[in-house]
């Protein structure tokens, strides 16, 4: 038996010894971090029992009395987040294109994406803070925090939309004698347009959220609602604020991500076909993203 | 001691569990959908056979051999697997029955990022409890097995590769040996070969063959290709439209008797080698 | 003889007889005007409206310049304060990113239709899910705070909860899409769920784990410097002070630390991604 025996046979197995030590590194990292955090870790233990504690207080008898201003106040929210929405996809249109590596020449294509990059890397509400202090506590200035900081994220969606539109439309435009302005409107615009509505109204969906937040620092709407009753630890109210957001957000999700699907979809499909197409539409990897 | 030596030894050894006989008492399948994909099939088959199942796709092949070990569960009827029976089993009995039947499918099903090691160690799961798989702990036992399963399909060498740098036939060869490690009382092989060239083709069958020869193993395949069924199996069952159509000898079977499994006139490529 | 162009008419004594042109601009008629209708509806502060002020926006620009040009203006010598709060906010990152990416592992498992067939349990598991995705970061760092306190306890919490929201939704979701042709080979083996799960499912999705989970921290760590202006620790409480005081140049230090952050972070998980998937 022991002739034929497979383990004297074995090819030699690989070696593991990089990755894990890599993994112990890594390791060593965290606990390194979670040591060093100024957290005493007993209180760990008593969290489950405040987030019942609380939870209660909240959700068991919500103050639903308050609810027609907390409805305003969301729909100031939602305002501030069209409005926002508007202003960034009306800026971050025409400068995406020129980003793009088929339109703008390399001397404003890198700029452009030098700019979007910085927007980008500052966090909304940063922006948002340095605005209020200029233009005042208004959800006007919400909605102009919204619109410049998301510039940054959307320019960058235009641009990759543009450069992945197939080349034959463009090349069939430049055969035809059209210069860059002539591809641009015939050939980029209507292939990508449907793509660029349909991130348009995801920027108003992650809007929404940003709203909310923005409101926590002064703008207006159900973010500065949610604040003030935290802040006086009226929880009854809270929870009704909470239960409103949620529903509101998710209602609004659920909206929008069905007419984004239809944009991208194409109206024309007959019913009698529609089985035959696959059940997710492709979703470009960044969609997906929260901001 | 040359390599074909040490394959057959590895094949004596693994053999460790009687084999089985199959038998389906007029079974029906229909799927939620409304399709009717079998429609009272009954057929016996004795411990030990090599029978191949030929039918255009659609037939009800696929759905016949998933029958067997309950991957599709029979509407009507019984089917049983030596003193199983299939139908009505559900949770562990069913798991069990399963350990005991090999399958090898068309598509070959290997996780394509894990070693062949792993992909192997796949037929213990009916016999090792889950906390050892969560753990990844494999006994002496699984170890042994799984190796000699390898060898005796001539993939020793590629223990430690990764399933996906593997050609058709070297994964193919691997399912076997996943199947092998089992110690099956049965071997079913749904369209093993249809996604392979033809040398490659007649070496998996070959491997099948063996695998009935030497060790006694009842073997159930299922093929479209006329020729492969004639060549590799000792009896053939034609199915067309989910009914039985022909039992008998698959080397006596004629070109007409295919045209009746067919329905059809018989075309270059229902043949392997044209 | 050369031919001559001549401009299209329709033979003499005929029309041309084009198919039926199809109108949309009823349809187009309504989207813009259901999209105008909601946008005046957003402007109308009686309602709960914005109210659009452009003036204001170029009255006070006179008042801001001067904040403007301080911001443009930072004060390096300002740095080492800010060493021991970014510290604390990259901690909170990290730490919140690898608990969620712990937990999330069972709970997309159990999201996702492949790996878990129980209909139900994966329905109320989405649903939960989804619930926790529509509350913004602040806002459970607001009611956190209120509830366990000020420091970095509430600001991991809500790291760990934002994360987990994502991880599993995103990645059950990939897995949902994807092929998984050995499951079936596991079954057929006599495997249960579980088995097939860890042994085959988990190798192939280990690459949509790494993904999410480099994402998290990325977007942790632009997150975790803001949480601290409502208390939950990190940097973000020394910059809320520093405006409070008008000390643009310092905030525009603080600024610029995160920004750097941001970016090396964002580069550090690109190289990573491109390594480990």
């Amino acid at each position: 038996m022991t002739a034929n025996d497979p383990n004297t046979l074995l090819p030699r197995r690989p070696s593991r010894l990089v990755p894990t030590l890599a993994a112990v590194a890594v390791g060593i990292v965290v606990i390194a971090a979670t040591a060093g955090l100024p957290i005493d870790w007993r209180d760990l233990g008593t969290v489950p029992a405040q987030l019942v504690h609380f939870g209660g207080l909240m959700f068991e008898s919500p103050n639903w009395e308050k609810l027609p201003r907390a409805l305003t106040e969301m729909w100031r929210s939602i305002s501030m987040a069209w409005i926002g929405a508007i202003l960034c996809v009306l800026v971050s249109i025409p400068l995406g294109m020129l980003a793009a590596g088929s339109v703008g020449p390399v001397w404003v294509r890198l700029p452009l994406r030098g700019v979007f990059a910085v927007i980008r890397a500052v966090p909304e509400v940063i922006i948002a803070l340095i605005l209020l202090t200029i233009t005042g506590l208004t959800p006007f200035t919400g909605a102009l925090a919204l619109g410049i900081a998301g510039i940054g994220t959307q320019g960058k969606w235009v641009y990759e939309t543009i450069e992945s539109v197939q080349e034959g439309a463009s090349e069939a435009v430049r055969a035809a004698g059209g210069g860059t302005a002539e591809v641009t409107r015939w050939a980029l615009w209507p292939a990508a347009a449907p793509a660029l509505l349909s991130l348009a109204l995801y920027r108003f969906e992650i809007n929404i959220r940003t709203s909310a937040v923005l409101g926590l620092v002064g703008a207006g709407g159900i973010g500065s609602m949610l604040a003030n009753y935290t802040n006086y630890r009226q929880w009854d109210t809270v929870g009704m604020l909470l239960i409103v957001v949620v529903v509101v957000t998710m209602t609004m999700d659920a909206i929008s991500g069905a007419i984004r699907r239809r944009i991208t979809r194409g109206p024309g499909i007959a019913r009698t076909t529609r089985t035959a197409l696959p059940a997710r539409t492709t979703r470009s990897r960044n969609v997906d993203r929260v901001r | 001691m040359n390599t074909d030596q040490h394959r057959a030894e590895a094949r004596a050894q693994l053999a460790a569990s009687a084999s089985w006989s199959i038998r389906l008492d007029d079974v029906s399948v229909t799927y939620p959908n409304g399709t009717k994909a079998l429609r009272n099939v009954s057929l016996d088959i004795a411990a030990g056979e090599m029978v191949s199942v030929v039918g255009l796709s659609g037939s009800g092949k696929s759905t016949l051999i998933r029958t067997i070990n309950g991957l599709v569960p029979a509407t009507s009827g019984t089917v049983a697997v030596g003193p199983h029976t299939v139908t009505g089993l559900r949770g562990r009995q069913l798991r069990r029955l399963r350990g005991h039947v090999g399958m090898i499918f068309q598509g070959f099903n290997l996780a394509d990022r894990t070693s062949v090691y792993r992909n192997v160690l796949v037929g213990r799961f009916a016999s090792t409890p889950t906390y050892r798989n969560l753990l990844g702990l494999t006994t002496a036992t699984d170890r042994e097995l799984a190796l000699r399963s390898l060898q005796s399909v001539g993939m020793l060498d590629k223990v430690w590769t990764r399933a996906a740098q593997l050609s058709g036939g070297q994964k193919q060869r691997v399912a076997i040996a996943r199947a092998l490690t089992q110690q099956p009382s049965v071997m079913l092989a749904d369209e093993p070969v249809a996604s392979l060239d033809p040398p490659t083709a007649h070496a998996v069958m070959n491997d099948l063959r063996r695998v009935n020869t030497e060790t006694g193993l009842t073997v159930l395949v299922n093929i479209h290709l006329m020729d492969l069924a004639r060549t590799y199996t000792t009896r053939m069952i034609g199915l067309r439209d989910g009914e039985l159509v022909y039992d008998g000898s698959a080397a006596d079977a004629t070109e007409a008797d295919f045209e009746r499994i067919y329905g059809r006139p018989i075309q270059p490529d229902d043949r392997l080698d044209r | 003889m050369t031919a001559t162009r001549t401009d299209a008419k329709p033979p003499s004594g005929t029309d041309w007889q084009l198919p039926p042109r199809p109108s949309t601009r009823l349809r187009t008629a309504l989207i813009i005007g259901a999209v105008a209708a909601f946008t005046i509806a957003t402007c109308l502060p009686a309602i709960g409206g914005v109210q659009l002020d452009f003036g204001a926006l170029v009255s006070h620009w006179d008042n801001g310049s001067g904040l403007l040009l301080q911001l443009f203006q930072p004060d390096f010598a300002f740095l080492p304060r800010t060493v021991q709060p970014m510290l604390e906010t990259l901690q909170m990152a990290l730490v919140g990113a690898v608990a969620a990416a712990l937990l999330s592992v069972p709970l997309t498992l159990w999201a996702a239709a492949p790996t878990n067939p129980n209909g139900l349990s994966r329905r109320i598991l989405r649903a939960i899910v989804n619930v926790i995705r529509a509350v913004p970061d602040l806002v459970y760092a607001t009611i956190l705070v209120a509830m366990v306190g000020v420091g970095a306890l509430p600001g991991l919490l809500t790291l760990f909860l934002f994360d987990l929201g994502i991880i599993v939704k995103l990645v059950s979701e990939a897995i949902d899409s994807a092929d998984h042709p050995y499951i079936e080979a596991g079954k057929a083996a006599g495997g249960t769920q579980t088995q097939i799960n860890r042994v085959t499912v988990l190798p192939q999705v280990w690459p949509l784990f790494a993904n999410q989970w480099l994402y998290t921290l990325e977007l942790n760590v632009r997150i975790s410097a803001i949480l601290g202006i409502v208390g939950a620790g990190g940097i973000g409480r020394l910059l809320d002070e520093r405006r409070a005081f008008y000390a643009y140049d310092d905030v525009s230090v603080i600024v610029l630390e995160i920004l750097v952050v941001v970016v090396l972070i964002e580069v550090a998980s690109n190289l990573l991604r491109r390594r480990l998937v």
